[in-house]
């Protein structure tokens, strides 16, 4: 009945219709700014009046939309790197060790993907003011870093609790230094978990608006900000050409990503 | 004895105590604790010590609205978002997967979609020019555009647009832990459809849809950027208003006092959630 697809009788003609009619909701506005993204009209009219590659020339004739591009990429590698080291290193201690305010530690360190952005924004600007790191890269890196530290430990600690010890021990046992163990055995089993915590965490960083908008300085902002400015002062379609880029990256980077998994979980 | 040898040697290396968690704690301690700890002192020490910015607060009918607002639009958000994704769960968790991975995609692409770019695509969408209303008045439906964006409809639309995922993919995890012999024992007791969807897979679905549901109205108490970008002046909600008080009015004082206010619902809400899920089902989507 209910929950069997084949007998669900008329029921199962409303859900799929319900469900398209979602799907369709969910790809609604992707699809259609990227065919904004071609339209000849400055003024957004839909369905455009004719179509053109103006407003990509104009995006990349203009350096400051690549420089803020370049910005982003920056640090969302620097935050990407920085936050699968040390989520590593703590999954470790989170998942194996026994030591008290292991629970405590786990919620606090998660805490970052819970409390809204925007209280911790003006917190780390406020602080960034007072220590001189306001508006800098490094200021930048250690920001997101914490924001992306959730999404890097979250999936290497799945994969390190699905992984069998004994399998490390084993290799202890057959002579293996501990580290040596860990580096050849355990590591390369729970790559997938470590290689989910790269793509997380350099997307927390590089789709990051709230810390950059506050953080931004005008020599140095990210791609989220400069949209936001952008969003701010008028619609102009160079934005839709700029959200049309991110939209094929985000593409490339599902198919990477479903790719390389099921390579490496093979 | 050869077990606790073991034991210690397994612990040289990559440490696997406490250690190993220090550089964590180091960054998140520096970086994250001292400065909203800091930022919360502020509250009751600037302009000068004393408790006279939550009086502000709570005094002022302006931020009493916002407040109001704010909760207002999160439940309406979170309502609309378990009605929307209750039907598409429950048809991804007995789909065939083939047909559910086009959707499972679909829903994904709109996850990693630059949050940005949505936006701006129902800003374009919404306004009064937009598809929408052309595409109604063409259909004779209505005669005069509706105003769908700088206002709580707008904010509702873009809001729904964003969480729906995080309700869906939860949720489809505890539709599909239902045992179906559970729903067939029902029928062959008799149940019609009716009574066994009321009585059994409601329930039984329960803690997924309040999970879900918590951790979307947590997520739309704190929520910037959409809110900002689609809502209008006249119903602004918490997040925003904490930006404005401190990056224009620069009164941090003011500023620090609302965020505080909003990270202990926060935080109350999240302790909540763990109760109910656990700090493993938490992470769903990842």
């Amino acid at each position: 009945m209910l929950l069997d697809y084949d007998r669900l009788g008329w029921l199962r003609a409303a859900l799929a219709g319900f469900t398209a009619l979602v799907a369709a909701f969910l790809l609604l506005p992707v699809v259609f700014i990227v065919l904004l993204s071609f339209g000849s009209s400055r003024w957004l009219a839909f369905p455009p009046p004719g179509w053109t590659l103006k407003w990509y020339q104009e995006l990349l004739a203009d350096p400051a939309w690549i420089d803020a591009a370049l910005t982003s990429a920056r640090i969302a590698a620097m935050a990407a790197i920085l936050s699968v080291l040390i989520g590593l290193l703590a999954s470790f201690s989170l998942v194996r060790g026994e030591f008290p305010g292991r629970q405590l530690l786990r919620g606090l360190l998660l805490t970052p993907m819970v409390l809204p952005v925007v209280v911790f924004a003006i917190a780390i600007y406020a602080f960034f003011l007072r220590i001189g790191l306001a508006g800098t890269t490094i200021g930048f890196v250690i920001a997101h870093t914490i924001l992306a530290l959730p999404f890097a430990i979250i999936p290497i600690a799945t994969a390190l609790e699905g992984f069998d010890k004994s399998i490390e021990d084993a290799a202890i046992v057959c002579g293996a230094s501990p580290l040596h163990a860990r580096l050849r055995i355990t590591l390369p089993s729970i790559r997938i978990g470590i290689f989910s915590a790269a793509i997380f965490s350099f997307l927390a960083s590089w789709d990051e608006v709230v810390v950059a908008i506050f953080m931004a300085s005008p020599t140095l902002h990210t791609l989220p900000v400069k949209i936001w400015c952008s969003l701010r002062a008028d619609l102009s379609p160079v934005v839709a050409a700029a959200s049309s880029l991110l939209v094929g990256l985000t593409l490339c980077l599902m198919i990477v990503t479903a790719l390389l998994r099921r390579k490496l979980s093979r | 004895m050869t077990g606790t040898a073991f034991r210690r040697q397994s612990f040289a290396g990559l440490p696997a105590g406490s250690g190993g968690a220090l550089p964590a704690l180091t960054l998140v301690g520096l970086f994250f604790i001292v400065p909203v700890v800091a930022l919360l002192l502020r509250s009751v020490t600037e302009p000068e010590p004393g408790l006279q910015n939550y009086a502000a607060l709570f005094g002022s009918g302006t931020y009493v609205r916002v407040f109001l607002n704010t909760f207002l639009v999160a439940a309406v958000v979170t309502i609309v978002t378990i009605v929307v994704a209750f039907p598409v769960a429950w048809m991804l968790a007995i789909m065939p997967p083939a047909l559910g991975s086009v959707v499972f995609g679909i829903i994904i692409l709109s996850m990693w979609t630059n949050l940005l770019t949505r936006t701006y695509a129902w800003m374009v969408l919404l306004q009064r020019t937009g598809v929408i209303n052309r595409a109604l008045m063409s259909l004779g439906i209505i005669h005069e555009p509706l105003p769908l964006i700088n206002n709580l409809t707008g904010v509702t639309i873009g809001m729904v647009y964003i969480m729906l995922p995080f309700m869906i993919l939860p949720l489809v995890g505890t539709l599909r832990a239902i045992d179906p012999m559970t729903l067939r024992a029902a029928a062959l007791c008799g149940a019609s459809p009716l009574q066994a969807f009321r009585r059994i897979l409601l329930p039984l679905s329960l803690p997924g849809i309040a999970a879900g549901g918590l951790m979307v109205f947590v997520m739309s108490l704190g929520y910037f950027v959409t809110p900002a970008l689609l809502g209008g002046t006249s119903n602004m909600m918490l997040a925003e208003m904490i930006a404005q008080t401190v990056q224009s009015l620069l009164n941090w004082g003011l500023g620090s006092a609302t965020a505080f206010v909003l990270l202990v619902v926060t935080m109350a809400l999240y302790a909540i959630q763990l109760r109910l899920v656990g700090a493993r089902r938490l992470a769903g989507g990842l």
